[in-house]
């Protein structure tokens, strides 16, 4: 059986870099680390806002140096004009009144919290922090979590049907079902390939943006919520290519899990957007699962691997079936 | 070898496809498995194959039942050779056939080198790939992918379909070298010069059913009318004339100068499959 499984194996590695599947993969790879590094951390990086304080009577002593001064109200108006994200503070009549150029009710709370703290710097009040993430580790977690997500999502999906579509073309799966070997060997041999793949993609997407450090600690639990997202991808992908006859139609296919399956997931976990079925969602167990993975508190609850499991062995089944009628079809 | 009774077989509720064929193939034989399209061909050899399964009646191949019969064994003893040629394009004859060998023991497989000169196979395209080979190229591979595992029942779909004439002699050359070392040949065609050349036996199937199974010759002499059409000379005029093949135990029964031709009509296997099958080949 294992000498099946080494032939199959290394035909479909060969498929593969035929496809340039891996060299796909090391483009996304430095595609994302590029974007990462030198675009998404450094725009993440924002300046803090700036406070401009009019206080002609000298009322606000204790301003911190964070403040600018100007020296009358129509430069303060000035500055709130050309920089519209600023606070003005017209403290004019001995009393500090917070100034705004626009702004939304939620924003400008904070905002203007913001610059009343700066003009009470020392009220001796300091918060007590528990998490070991900086604000830069933090955002360098949440969009590699993301951008992994959607690599496995999209590119292992597409590939593992790119792959398929050219056997099937080749009608080379109908010779398969008369050779003297396990025909789940087939699926295994596909299944493994890709979860190397994405394995070693999660691994090396996470050193080059997490750093070594931190990707000792978190890799472990990162690699197995990449394997179940991986094979459900997978196995998702195999499926679609045996039940649909060409690309395109798969492509239309993907459309709607992209539409009706992961958008769902990104806004429900990344955005205020509430739903309340979306735990019901198994993407959004699994994306959850690689964030929390990511921040260093991994799923504990056997519920959820269980589920998985099942899941997984499920697809697989299905997938047996499908393949077989593919097998049966005529040339 | 093969031994089926009354064989049926459905796709859904309304679509019978088998209506209870039976049929027997020995040890060695070529038979011939003859029908229209639609008519119930591929759907028999994907039930002794293995790939289709739920069928009704008894079939037993290698004195088994089929039902356990679709073992690793059982398919390390078959070669089916499919209508198209179906190979790995990006990959050269020489690595499909290595691929494809794999799975089979190594004592019993021949030298693909070889197997491929046999086939006549261009030396220069052994390492290239699939993808720059011509359909007789390809065909002559997809033969190779067949016969590189000694087996010892082989399903032949469409064999010399693809080929030019030399390349059809030489495929029908290679099935009865196959013959002669005791290899069983299923053999699936439209092609009735290969049946007629190859086959120990044939079976016109229609409809799902058998309409005749017998020796080609056997089923062409019941059909025969006994006729012979004779073209001669006689005082410097061309002429022809049919007459009783038994008239001509006594010579020839009329005046002539010269014979040009004496022809049998015999019909062909083609004129016994239009009359079985009620349709003609497509």
């Amino acid at each position: 059986m294992w000498k099946d499984f080494i032939s199959l194996f290394k035909k479909d590695c060969q498929m593969m870099i035929a496809g340039k599947f891996f060299l796909l993969a090391v483009g996304s790879l430095l595609l994302y680390t590029l974007f990462i590094n030198f675009g998404y951390i450094k725009f993440m990086k924002a300046e803090l806002y700036h406070v401009y304080l009019y206080d002609p009577l000298g009322t606000q002593p204790q301003a911190s140096n964070l403040i600018y001064p100007v020296i009358s109200l129509k430069e303060l108006e000035q500055a709130l004009v050309t920089d519209t994200t600023s606070i003005g503070i017209d403290a004019g009549s001995g009393a500090p009144d917070i100034i705004l150029y626009y702004g939304s009710e939620k924003v400008d709370r904070h905002r203007a919290d913001y610059a009343r703290s700066l003009l009470y710097p020392d009220n001796g009040y300091t918060a007590k922090t528990v998490g070991v993430n900086t604000p830069e580790l933090k955002q360098r977690k949440e969009i590699t979590c993301e951008l992994l997500f959607i690599e496995i999502v999209a590119v292992g999906f597409l590939g593992i049907a790119s792959v398929l579509f050219k056997e099937k073309q080749m009608g080379v799966i109908r010779v398969h079902a008369v050779l003297p070997l396990k025909k789940s060997l087939f699926i295994l041999s596909k299944i493994v390939i890709f979860l190397s793949a994405d394995l070693i993609f999660a691994a090396l997407m996470t050193v080059f943006n997490i750093g070594v450090a931190d990707t000792i600690h978190i890799l472990p639990a990162v690699l197995v919520q990449t394997a179940i997202l991986s094979l459900v991808m997978a196995l998702a992908g195999f499926g679609c290519t045996m039940v649909l006859n060409d690309f395109k139609q798969f492509s239309l296919a993907y459309l709607v899990i992209a539409v009706f399956a992961a958008t769902p997931v990104f806004l429900a976990a990344n955005t205020s957007i509430k739903m309340a079925w979306i735990g019901w969602h198994p993407f959004y167990q699994i994306y959850m699962g690689l964030k929390n993975a990511y921040f260093g508190t991994p799923v504990t609850d056997p519920v959820y691997y269980i589920c998985s499991a099942c899941g997984i062995a499920a697809l697989f089944m299905v997938i047996q079936i499908a393949f077989r009628k593919e097998m049966g079809k005529e040339g | 070898m093969i031994e089926v009774k009354n064989l049926t077989f459905s796709y859904g509720k309304d679509k019978q496809a088998l209506h209870g064929l039976d049929f027997t193939v020995g040890d060695g034989e070529i038979f011939g498995f003859l029908g229209p399209n639609g008519s119930g061909k591929s759907t028999t050899q994907k039930i002794l194959t293995g790939i289709l399964k739920g069928h009704g009646g008894k079939v037993s191949l290698f004195g088994k039942d089929i039902a356990t019969a679709h073992t690793r064994d059982f398919f390390q003893k078959i070669g089916v050779l499919f209508e198209f040629p179906y190979l790995y394009s990006n990959l050269s004859a020489v690595d499909n056939l290595k691929y494809f060998s794999s799975f089979y023991p190594a004592e019993q497989l021949r030298d693909i080198e070889e197997l491929l000169e046999a086939l006549e196979f261009k030396r220069d395209f052994l390492r290239k790939p699939v993808s720059s080979y011509s359909k007789g190229m390809r065909q002559r591979v997809s033969m190779a992918r067949v016969l590189i595992s000694n087996p010892k029942l082989l399903f032949l779909d469409e064999p010399t379909s693809g080929l030019d004439p030399s390349g059809a002699v030489l495929f029908r050359r290679m099935i009865e070298e196959e013959r002669r070392k005791g290899t069983t040949v299923f053999l699936t065609t439209h092609n009735m010069l290969d049946a007629d050349l190859l086959c120990d036996r044939v079976a016109f199937i229609t409809n799902g059913k058998i309409a005749a199974l017998d020796t080609p010759k056997k089923l062409k002499e019941k059909n025969s009318n006994q006729r012979v059409k004779i073209c001669y000379l006689y005082q410097d005029k061309r002429e022809e004339k049919t007459i009783e093949a038994q008239e001509l135990e006594a010579g020839i029964p009329f005046p002539h100068d010269e014979i040009i031709s004496v022809h049998s009509e015999e019909p062909t296997l083609e004129d016994m499959f239009i009359q079985y099958t009620g349709r003609g080949l497509s």
